[in-house]
């Protein structure tokens, strides 16, 4: 057999680290962003961009220390003494950096209190924030590298991952993925609390910030962009999984650019993601949203309700002791439900000024439409995903019924369609015989037999036999049946008596039954009637 | 990672509610747009991928056939990765099949090139072609579709024979022969002197008066060789020990005397009780003696789609057969063990004016009793156990 041995899939594995390392840094900065963002807003006193620099500082240290790590036993001296020596500098130029941040005193203060060795006076919330925030991005930094590592960046350690079964049947590409939605929705909730006015919140408990909801802020831009280089980046690992399939099963690459094609068709996948998603409009469209706020206000309010019900009740069996030994109950707890905040739709003035109802109608027809058609197609792909689903769902008693009474209605009114077309067809099929002076045939001066369709042909032919029959003396009594006429004309014609059942039988068929006859059939009778007639013929020669 | 995603949803969805922003719809569409644009992309491209393979679907044994596969993107999608796999029988290709990857652009085609060795007689399905693909971000399994397979015909060994020993009644045919029984007028190879009790329909009129003395024709003798192979597939019928070996020399015994029958511009027909699985209800039917390459070509390939079958006994089939053939028929049986049974049915045609030979294929065929009763019945027994011993048929021409 011969096959062409692949072409490789390697030559691009320093290419593909380049773009992974770049895309894992353009995510950190976006989830520094974002933190940064928070901080800005919530702690402005404080140093957010000291904060954003020191975590994007912490991971091109990551990203470039990350194979001297690799490298090395956990836990061992070495180790021991490289991650010791990194973590003190970088403890001490992110205390050095943030004591310079306030301002030439502060730093002479910190200075001084570092010579009277008074480390508490140290640390400081700020500090210990930026640490943790250093220490997060170390560590997310590192889990994205070993993940990517597992996945196909190493092969050597990719190839070892996949041959040991999958813990828990989750891959290292889906444990990459996952790492990059849960980070993600870490975002979602920080950029949440963004909007959120802390200060105000307990100052005056009016929660949302007066920023315009419809405008991004520097932390959303952040989070958007940070899922936008995780698709990238899960592309790229989707790539590299499957290359490291490819080789382990030695399936040859018959593509010279796969890679290169791959990293075209996933840019343009995500540039089009984006074209798709800054056309489809979201300012117009909290309506939605605001009607499922609605209903899940209403099922807090009753939530409430059966809450404090059981209060009640509780609140009585208690006071029910104090009631009986003649002392007054403790004061009663009564909750009243806090009207949960419902923020006001944003108004743009500009915006109500140039209001068109048309294009406001035409946005809302898009949006629905839009919405309409992602949770249809998500349905359908669940329901085609799921091919027990709809067996499950016919086997249901409710399910069945519903069918059951569905068939029953179609066939009522598949029978009353046909009972209305039967009436109807024996209707005109009346007229027509009244209008033809109650014959089943046209008279025989207007009679041509190929423009009469096959069931008006076998009559003919029956018709033409009793006639003739009568004519040789085999009249047909007005009280005989076709099948005792037959027996009749049998009789007389012992020659032809399976013609003479035949020609009689087909006739019954036709007169009295609503089965098709085909035009074979009245072409057969008509050969059968010829043989018929050619009996009769002969009952009139001498001797017969 | 699906639980990821719905739990993010949930998420944005809730922010959605509560906080009223654009930045959680727009990242809503960005999720749920990548992930159905995603699935959706791979499932609609794989769709449009058509394949076709190109080859030469019979092939002698020990013949090398080239399969040409064409796979064309007919959509408008590209296709980041398609995996190629063409299912082969160890037969052909040993223990590997055809499997490649590449990716395909819009509108795309490429083409692939492999070859399978034609080692052994058989009906070998090529395929089918299974085409996976997968979406770009690893969110669901690889998608499949599997295209129809299309199969492949190894003719059976043939071994040329040149004297096989297959005795004929049916006079008048092309074959010599050196019974005077069977002179064929249509055969003239001399002239002599008339004699007392000579024919007159054989004087030749011309050398008569030229030479003025009677002369008369001389005939060669010939036969007709209306042959019917009986190939009998009953596992049970063959010895345990060596039965596949046995059933494959049976079926190149086959194929060589129909081969042989056929050169001699005879008529050829087969029967066989095995399993054929172009057959509606897998009983071959039985084929006609007919003439010339064409019908040759049908036995050939009949025989390169049998199998062997279990508990289906020969004799009923010759009984059934019997009364069809001609006057003079020979029928060549050719199993691995005969038994009373059979030679009581072959006795029974020769009483009817046809011919039986019984060719015994495989070793351990030997039976004393079953031997002395064919040559009482007056029908030669050959045992063959292996091709060499088709050499006694390879020899010099002799006269039938």
């Amino acid at each position: 057999m011969n096959q062409n041995p692949g072409s490789g899939t390697g030559g691009s594995g320093r290419l593909s680290q380049i773009v992974s390392y770049v895309l894992i840094f353009l995510m950190m900065t976006c989830f520094a962003m974002t933190v940064g963002n928070l901080i800005q807003n919530n702690l402005p006193e404080w140093h957010s961009e000291i904060v954003v620099g020191v975590t994007l500082f912490i991971v091109i240290d990551r990203l470039y220390t990350y194979q001297r790590f690799k490298s090395l036993t956990p836990l061992t001296p070495e180790w021991g003494i490289t991650f010791g020596s990194q973590w003190f500098v970088i403890t001490v130029f992110v205390k050095v950096l943030l004591s310079y941040a306030n301002g030439s005193d502060s730093f002479v203060a910190d200075l001084a209190r570092y010579s009277r060795g008074d480390l508490e006076g140290l640390i400081n919330p700020e500090f210990g924030v930026t640490m943790l925030l250093a220490i997060i991005s170390w560590y997310l930094t590192g889990e994205f590298l070993r993940l990517l590592d597992e996945t196909g960046l190493d092969q050597i350690i990719a190839i070892r991952e996949s041959a040991t079964p999958v813990k828990s049947g989750v891959t290292s590409h889906q444990r990459l993925a996952n790492l990059m939605v849960g980070l993600g929705i870490a975002l979602v909730i920080l950029t949440a609390l963004a909007r959120i006015d802390f200060r105000s919140l307990f100052l005056n408990a009016a929660g949302i910030s007066n920023t315009n909801p419809n405008q991004f802020s520097g932390g959303e831009v952040g989070t958007l962009l940070y899922f936008l280089f995780g698709l990238a980046l899960l592309s790229q690992s989707r790539l590299m999984s499957l290359q490291v399939r490819w080789d382990q099963q030695r399936v040859p690459v018959s593509s010279n650019n796969l890679a290169g094609r791959w990293s075209t068709y996933s840019l343009v996948f995500i540039v089009l993601l984006m074209i798709v998603i800054g056309l489809l409009p979201a300012g117009d469209s909290l309506g939605f949203f605001s009607l499922l706020g609605t209903f899940l206000g209403f099922l807090f309010n009753i939530l409430f309700f059966i809450g404090q019900l059981f209060l009640n009740l509780v609140y009585l069996l208690f006071s029910l002791p104090f009631l009986l030994l003649g002392k007054a109950p403790p004061t009663q707890i009564i909750i009243t439900p806090t009207p949960t905040p419902t923020p006001e739709p944003a108004t743009d003035i500009a915006a109500q000024a140039t209001y068109n109802p048309i294009w406001a109608l035409l946005k809302s027809i898009v949006l629905w439409g839009a919405l309409a058609t992602i949770i249809t197609f998500a349905v359908v792909q669940f329901v085609r995903q799921h091919g027990g689903l709809v067996e499950t769902f016919r086997k249901l008693p409710f399910t069945n019924w519903i069918i059951r009474a569905w068939q029953s209605l179609r066939g009522n009114l598949t029978r009353t369609t046909a009972a209305i077309s039967r009436a109807m067809a024996d209707g005109w099929e009346n007229i027509r015989s009244r209008l033809e002076g109650n014959r089943i045939l046209p008279r025989l001066n207007l009679l041509r037999l190929r423009s009469l369709d096959p069931r008006r042909q076998v009559y003919f032919f029956y018709l033409a036999m009793v006639r003739r029959s009568g004519e040789q003396g085999l009249d047909r009594k007005p009280s005989q049946t076709p099948a005792e006429y037959a027996n009749k004309l049998e009789k007389a014609l012992p020659t032809v008596d399976e013609d003479v059942r035949a020609v009689t039988e087909s006739f019954i068929k036709a007169r009295y039954s609503r089965v098709k006859v085909e035009s074979e059939e009245a072409n057969i009778i008509k050969t059968t009637w010829g043989r018929i007639r050619q009996a009769l013929q002969e009952l009139n020669k001498p001797g017969k | 990672m699906r639980g990821s995603f719905s739990t993010l949803l949930i998420v944005l969805v809730l922010i959605a509610i509560f906080l009223r922003g654009d930045f959680a719809l727009t990242l809503i569409y960005l999720v749920v747009g990548g992930f159905i644009a995603g699935v959706w992309w791979s499932s609609r491209a794989l769709t449009q991928v058509q394949s076709k393979r190109q080859f030469n679907n019979h092939a002698f044994l020990g013949e090398t056939v080239k399969i040409n596969l064409r796979v064309q993107n007919k959509g408008w999608l590209p296709l980041l990765w398609v995996e190629l796999r063409d299912s082969l029988p160890v037969a052909l290709a040993g223990p590997h099949s055809f499997r490649t990857i590449t990716n395909m652009s819009p509108r795309g085609k490429a083409s692939f090139e492999y070859s399978v060795e034609a080692q052994k007689r058989g009906y070998y399905p090529i395929g089918p072609l299974s085409v996976s693909t997968g979406d770009i971000l690893g969110m669901r399994e690889t998608l499949r579709v599997e295209n129809q397979a299309e199969h492949l015909v190894v003719y059976p060994k043939i071994i040329p024979l040149t004297s096989v020993e297959i005795p004929s009644y049916s006079p008048q045919g092309t074959l010599r022969h050196n019974l005077p029984l069977f002179e064929d007028p249509t055969r003239v190879f001399g002239k002599r002197e008339y004699t007392s009790g000579d024919s007159l329909r054989r004087i030749d009129w011309k050398s008569s008066a030229s030479t003025g003395r009677l002369q008369v024709r001389l005939f060669e003798p010939s036969i007709a060789l209306e042959t019917l192979v009986v190939l009998n597939l009953n596992t049970d019928d063959y010895y345990y020990r060596s039965r596949i070996d046995s059933m494959e020399l049976a079926i190149v015994i086959a194929a060589s005397v129909a081969n042989w029958v056929v050169g001699k511009k005879q008529l050829v027909g087969m029967m066989v009780n095995g399993r054929d699985p172009l057959a509606v209800d897998g009983k071959p039917q039985s084929i006609p003696p007919r003439k010339g390459k064409l019908h040759l070509m049908r036995l050939l390939e009949t025989l390169a789609r049998i199998d062997a079958v279990d508990s289906s006994t020969l004799v009923p089939l010759i009984q059934q057969q019997r009364y069809q053939l001609a006057w003079g028929t020979t029928l060549i049986v050719i199993t691995g063990k005969a038994n009373n049974e059979l030679l009581d049915e072959l006795y029974q045609a020769r009483r009817q004016g046809q011919n039986a030979v019984l060719i015994l294929s495989g070793r351990d065929t030997a039976d004393e009793t079953i031997n002395q009763r064919a040559k009482l019945f007056g029908i030669p027994i050959f045992s063959i156990a292996t091709e060499r011993d088709l050499k006694i048929w390879m020899m010099e021409t002799k006269r039938v």
